[in-house]
């Protein structure tokens, strides 16, 4: 096989690469998926600025949860937060499954897996929603609600866009926009579903294990 | 059974099954090239840390407040 590999021109060894017969394709991915992961690494880059003024603010405070009003602020609910966690999670691993069928061309399991992640993501916001009814502080009178509120809504914010992201790809996958070998959408789609996962495994440490 | 404990329970559960099978994809996806093959194992190997944190916070060893 790398022999006959070794034969091919430059465009036909690429397009051999990725079983396809569309070189324009097969040389622009590689360019197009160095392009997604330089915005999931600058997208990190904004957690990243959040997430260390949050620990500034926290490891700078005289004590934590901080006091208002003369009485300290709750701490954030741990148990329903590591379900709400898990529903997250488990998310990205029926994305990767969803992924998977698509490689091995069963459409019908992918399209399984993909709503199962849609679900999965909007019980999540649902669960992120029902932690604010509950939480006990506001966005507005100390460090700690500001940082929580800014924090999880931007990463609620990613996860909003995600759903629709992967709804959209799932349209586009039955519409035939994407084939057996190529299906870059799909690959974005899942890279991103895994970033604001692991975003989550962040905040859920600083503001609920920490 | 109080809400807290069906919470910690579902989490332990749910922790179990996602974080195994996450390791259980990385260990298929170990030999996989490419670019989008070494962000995917980075990002399937912190999501199952996820799941060791989670299961954590579940059994109260992590998270427990006085």
């Amino acid at each position: 096989m790398a022999t006959a590999v070794g034969h091919l021109d430059g465009h036909q060894a690429v397009a051999a690469r990725y079983r396809d017969v569309d070189p324009v394709y097969a040389e622009t991915r590689d360019l197009r998926l160095l392009g997604f992961v330089l915005f999931l690494l600058s997208d990190c880059v904004l957690f990243s600025a959040f997430i260390f003024a949050y620990v500034y603010l926290r490891t700078s405070a005289p004590a934590w949860p901080p006091f208002l009003g003369g009485h300290q602020l709750p701490w954030f609910d741990t148990s329903f937060a590591a379900f709400n966690s898990i529903v997250l999670f488990g998310s990205g691993v029926t994305m990767h499954f969803a992924l998977e069928n698509w490689k091995h061309l069963n459409t019908r399991k992918f399209n399984m897996w993909l709503i199962a992640t849609i679900i999965l993501g909007i019980g999540f916001l649902l669960g992120q929603a029902h932690e604010y009814s509950v939480v006990g502080i506001s966005w507005s009178g100390s460090t700690m609600g500001a940082s929580f509120f800014t924090l999880t809504g931007m990463h609620g914010f990613h996860v909003f866009i995600g759903v629709c992201f992967l709804t959209i790809l799932g349209i586009q996958a039955n519409r035939g926009v994407y084939t057996g070998s190529k299906y870059f959408g799909l690959t974005a789609g899942t890279l991103y579903w895994h970033f604001v996962d692991v975003v989550w495994v962040a905040l859920f440490f600083l503001f609920y294990l920490w | 059974m109080t809400e807290v404990m069906i919470e910690r329970g579902a989490a332990l559960a749910g922790a179990i099954v996602v974080g195994v099978t996450a390791l259980f994809q990385l260990k298929n996806d170990w030999a996989a090239q490419g670019l989008d093959a070494l962000v995917t194992k980075i990002l399937l190997g912190l999501m199952a840390a996820g799941c060791v944190l989670a299961l954590l916070a579940a059994l109260n060893v992590l998270g427990a407040r006085s």
